[in-house]
């Protein structure tokens, strides 16, 4: 059988080959139906199922973005509503007032981002491939190794002892790197996927033509595995873009908080004042400089958007039929 | 001994690709494990620091775990814990498998693509918002639940306390936030399935269904099972963000939403207990670890290659 | 193979360890500090947001610091939300700093855990002005087993409830507010309200207040009558005046006077909102001022209660000195000097002359722009309030009012008593649960109190209620005999 190319978009012959993926827009022109596809009602009826599922998904949030344009005056007067009484941009004005601030934030939030899910997909990936090669003999006490730590962990005092007075990590930016780069969790998931999409023979045909484990690794495995490693890659980009906990915890510097951090301070602030009214009222011009409710909103919008965007850019390596389907037997 | 080093040598490749991720596991997760002796001492401060002051607390046996199941509220928390993630184990798997089957098969990919990101988004929103969000909704007075029955003259409900509709609402909130997190990894998995055998299976007349029921199930079926395993080591813990600020902590609702996660974080407000704490949690460990190996058993038994180890 | 897998562990866990000694040897330069008369590092740890100009400010701080104590100070602020957390973490973790806020419970506990150093010798020698300066009963009030483990922030320290009215609305319809001693009172104002004016809640979500003397708090089942027994620990919600009281907040809710989500309500009723006719809170001297300044229209209030010295009032602010503190006694002496010197007190709380305040002919200040949105901190958690620089429009005998508001006191039952809860800490931790559910909804009138407080009661017995109620006892006896 001939090597899949699923994403060279040259391809015109429709071939049963092709798979459900790529290619389709050129074959509809045509006006042949890949025979592989959904006949065209239940097509609908799934199209609107999802759609109704997409929209509940989505629906919040612009909720969210409606409540950040409220004024505050109006939230508390009437609470949330789907349409505000009364509009306002002072969200957006508060959020420019600490432009300087945010944009460090959002410095802060990709660097962690980029480097840490470039660590961990590394260090995720190699644990995981060489926990599911049969040749390696401690391949079991290395997956419970793991896995154990999935169910037991430290607490979260003796982890703040080990990452501050041993590792010294306190106010660093590793320190919100490093405790999330690894996920017991993710290399689990990973082993499945070598496991299923890594067949010995692949492996074996490249060792007798001498490659390394290393190289076989790059050359081969990296290709192969692409939708797998995209989804550790995807989980833990969106791991390192969500996490404030790490931040409240070993950051005091201000120029290192990250940007959800930012947000659960907002958040953790206005719960602080609802339960301390006694001295919100007492010293007003203290929290005067504490941003409301449509602020928290703003910030939720803001520090969403754009790590929700990149889902597309992870699923361009969901690609299928990579598999050499002629080693495999 | 020397063929162990010889094993090692032989390995050593396999050995350096688990090095960084050992290493990691040793300092960050095992080496704080020490901190769980706490479950079985009364904690005090020593002030030469935290080793000191575990090594100097008092052991209390078993003191720390009485609390979990000396009262009624005990059998409770523990029934709706289990009950809870029973089902959302159930409920959870389908859905997500479902969507990602669903999406993949969608003809038009764009679309598929645009659901696929819409679908993320809830995992964004932190239960502090989405709490606000159902609020809109089971408001008493600006709910608009109770708008929609006004129209068709029905009495309002005091939603946050009336405790019989809650199961619901929190099995859908907890499906609404994790459906499209939990369908990537199947839809990572199902575009990986060798494009072959779908054509073995069209070429022997199988309708989609029989293709989806022949092919992609059973080549989910190790991930859906490594899951699943994964979801019952962790029965006893609970989302407490779902529990506690959805429900907007009402008292009325108790019987149905308090779990062990909310238990303790109450329970332990006017104690500030780190030895309690510590014992909730290595109870919750323990129990999950239990259940994960007789689990793995039973799977092994059945189908040696799908178990974890 | 298993004595393998130990000898692999073993292995790779040495390399562990070695990694983690490689790290950990620069400790020395903090310690250094301090001999060989440098001048000692104070690391100290406050509650508030960090402000932009701490560094600045604590430069001039240092400078005056190195001069008078050979000693700097390093300030570091943890944000209002993330302190209960991260606090606690620190101080459970044993990191070694000087100085932190704490109030409240979290002190009891912490100083009982042995997290606070003891000041008692200190306070006789390095701070002795600290002493003579602070009012004794604060002192006497935050004594654990007759140890003072903190320095309380010398400002009100008793407690008076008070219904607040806006006066807006008093004066349109010519309430007597005079008149107003308890709930019931408020029925008939409260009535035209709700009939003439709906634009506005006629009460501010509030829990019902009852004259108790906490041992933990309002919503925990243990409490001393300020009225007659004053010996005996009772639960509160097995009392008369309980029922009483709310079944007329239940009236009151039934009426439509409060939010129908009252119990669940996480509304914080800000002032400058004018959706209200009454609330309920603290006050101390000028507090109508404060608030009127605040909502931007006046308000005014009754009291509920006479000023009473409690635990929760004599413990609402205190600077610890940490167990794990390297050099206590620069520490003291920071904390005596930030108390009882009046340049440095304001330098710390006001920011630097001219840049962040302005101070006008007769001795009063003004805040500058700077003050707000670079150097703005909570004056409540730092130290003595009485030796702050007035501002402007401050009545000129502030001080003065709080000194005899806290003077007019009368001290509750518990003062300087704090429980141990460690024989009880189960049966505390299900008691906790039972009352987190019942007790917002019966404070807030919104359930029936004749079905509701024996099923609240009936369950805090089978949870232990009477263990409790026994163990606080005898730990309150022994405690007395020990005061005589």
């Amino acid at each position: 059988m001939p090597k899949l190319e699923q994403n060279q978009p040259t391809v015109t012959m429709p071939s049963s080959l092709e798979g459900m993926k790529g290619g389709g827009i050129k074959k509809r022109r045509k006006k042949y139906r890949d025979p592989q596809a959904l006949p065209p009602v239940v097509n609908t009826i799934v199209s609107v199922l999802l759609g109704i599922l997409a929209i509940t998904c989505i629906f919040p949030f612009i909720y969210v973005i409606i409540i950040s344009f409220t004024s505050e005056e109006s939230i508390v007067r009437n609470g949330f509503q789907l349409i505000p009484k009364e509009w306002s941009l002072d969200a957006y004005h508060y959020l420019w007032s600490m432009k300087e601030q945010l944009f460090r934030s959002y410095g802060v939030t990709i660097f962690i981002t980029i480097v840490g899910t470039i660590i961990s997909v590394f260090m995720i990936t190699f644990y995981a491939y060489a926990i599911s090669r049969p040749q390696f003999k401690y391949r079991k006490f290395f997956t419970f190794l793991a896995f154990f730590t999935m169910l037991f962990s430290g607490g979260l005092v003796p982890t703040y002892i080990v990452i501050t007075q041993f590792l010294h990590l306190k106010d660093t930016i590793w320190a919100l790197i490093l405790p999330l780069s690894m996920n017991a969790f993710y290399i689990i998931i990973m082993r499945t996927f070598f496991l299923k999409s890594v067949s010995e023979s692949i492996l074996e045909s490249a060792r007798i033509d001498g490659a390394s484990e290393l190289r076989i690794f790059f050359q081969i495995i990296f290709p192969l595995s692409l939708p797998g490693i995209a989804t550790i890659a995807l989980f833990s980009t969106l791991g390192y873009w969500n996490d404030w906990f790490t931040a409240l915890l070993y950051i005091d510097n201000p120029n290192l908080v990250p940007l959800q951090s930012l947000l659960m301070k907002i958040e953790a602030n206005l719960e602080f004042m609802r339960q301390n009214m006694d001295i919100a009222n007492m010293q007003s011009s203290l929290f005067n400089t504490i941003p409301q409710e449509s602020a928290k909103m703003a910030m939720v919008v803001i520090a969403t958007l754009p790590i929700a965007v990149s889902y597309p850019f992870f699923q361009k390596y969901f690609i299928s039929g990579l598999t050499i389907g002629g080693v495999k037997e | 001994m020397k063929s162990f080093a010889r094993d090692l040598y032989k390995n050593r490749i396999w050995l350096l690709m688990v090095l960084p991720g050992t290493i990691w596991l040793l300092l960050f997760s095992y080496l704080p494990m020490f901190g769980q002796v706490l479950a079985f001492k009364k904690f005090r401060i020593d002030p030469d620091g935290f080793f000191a002051s575990v090594m100097n607390s008092e052991w209390v046996g078993f003191d720390n775990f009485k609390y979990l199941f000396s009262t009624n509220d005990a059998w409770i928390i523990t029934r709706n814990t289990l009950v809870y993630n029973i089902i959302f184990i159930v409920v959870g798997l389908i859905a997500a498998v479902a969507t990602a089957i669903l999406l993949s098969e969608l003809i038009n990919k764009r679309l598929s693509k645009v659901y696929q990101t819409s679908i993320l988004f809830p995992h964004f929103i932190s239960w502090v918002i989405g709490s606000y969000f159902v609020f809109t909704f089971l408001s008493t007075e600006n709910g608009l639940l109770n708008h929609v029955l006004a129209w068709f003259h029905v009495d309002p409900v005091s939603w946050y306390s009336e405790s019989k509709y809650w199961p619901f609402i929190l099995v859908f909130m907890s499906l609404w936030k994790g459906v499209g997190y939990g369908s990537i990894v199947y839809l990572a998995s199902i575009v990986g399935i060798d494009r072959t055998y779908y054509e073995a299976a069209m070429i022997d007349g199988a309708s989609k269904w029989k293709q989806i029921k022949h092919v992609t199930l059973p080549m989910l079926k190790p991930l859906m099972i490594i899951l699943t395993i994964m979801n019952i080591g962790r029965i006893f813990n609970s989302d407490f963000g779902l529990f506690y600020q959805v429900p907007r902590d009402s008292g009325a609702l108790y019987s149905v939403t308090n779990v062990i996660d909310t238990f303790v974080y109450r329970g332990l407000m006017n104690l500030g207990d780190i030895g309690m704490s510590t014992a909730a949690g290595l109870y919750q460990s323990a129990v999950g670890f239990i259940l994960v190996i007789i689990t793995n058993y039973i799977v092994r038994k059945i189908d040696e290659e799908s178990a974890l180890f | 193979m298993k004595k393998k897998l130990g000898i692999l562990l073993a292995l790779v866990l040495s390399i562990g360890t070695i990694l983690s000694a490689c790290s950990s040897k620069e400790d020395s330069a903090a310690e250094k500090s301090g001999k060989n008369g440098q001048p000692y590092e104070i690391k100290w740890y406050t509650v508030g947001t960090p402000q932009k100009d701490t560094d600045k400010v604590f430069a001039e701080v240092n400078k005056y610091l190195k001069k008078k104590i050979n000693a700097t100070v390093k300030m570091t602020q943890i944000d209002w939300g993330d302190w209960a957390q991260k606090s606690q973490v620190m101080i459970n973790s044993g990191e070694p700093f000087d100085i932190i806020f704490t109030n409240g419970t979290d002190y009891v506990q912490n100083a009982q855990k042995g997290a606070f150093y003891a000041i008692d010798d200190m306070l006789n020698n390095e701070g002795k002005a600290l002493k003579q300066t602070i009012d004794p009963a604060l002192l006497e009030g935050i004594k654990i087993d007759g140890k003072t483990y903190g320095v309380p922030t010398n400002k009100e320290a008793a407690r008076q409830s008070v219904y607040t009215f806006n006066k807006r609305l008093v004066d349109k319809y010519h309430f007597d507010i005079t008149k107003v001693k308890t709930l019931e009172d408020l029925e008939p104002m409260l009535k035209v309200i709700k009939e003439k004016e709906p634009k506005i809640t006629p009460m501010a979500t509030f829990k019902a207040y009852l004259p108790f003397d906490y041992i933990f708090n309002g919503e925990m089942p243990f409490g001393i009558p300020f009225e007659g027994d004053r010996d005996h620990v009772v639960n509160p919600f097995a009392t008369d005046v309980a029922m009483q009281t709310y079944k007329t907040m239940h009236s009151y809710y039934k009426a439509g006077y409060l939010k129908e989500d009252a119990a669940t309500s996480k509304d914080s009723w800000p002032m400058d909102v004018e959706n209200w006719f009454v609330r309920m809170g603290d006050s101390q001297p000028y507090a109508d001022l404060l608030w009127s300044r605040s909502a931007k229209y006046d308000v005014v209030s009754v009291p509920a209660e006479q000023p009473v010295t409690i635990n929760d009032s004599v413990s609402g602010s205190i600077q610890a000195i940490s167990a794990t503190s390297k050099n206590p006694k620069k520490a003291m002496e920071f904390l005596t000097l930030l108390n009882t010197d009046e340049y440095l007190r304001n330098l710390v709380d006001k920011g630097i002359e001219g840049v962040h305040y302005k101070k006008n002919s007769d001795g009063t200040i003004e805040d500058l722009p700077a003050r707000i949105d670079r150097y703005n901190l909570p004056t409540y958690s730092l130290g003595n309030h009485f030796i702050l620089y007035l501002y402007k429009n401050d009545p000129k005998d502030k001080w003065e009012k709080f000194k005899e508001f806290n003077e007019s006191a009368t001290a509750a039952p518990t003062l300087g008593f704090h429980f141990n809860s460690d024989p009880v800490r189960s049966e505390l931790a299900a008691i906790t649960n039972i009352s987190k559910e019942f007790y917002p909804a019966l404070a807030t009138g919104s359930v029936d109190p004749e079905s509701y407080l024996p099923k609240f009661n009936k369950k805090l017995k089978e949870a232990g209620l009477d263990k409790v109620l026994k163990e606080i006892q005898k730990q309150f006896d022994d405690w007395k005999k020990t005061q005589k």
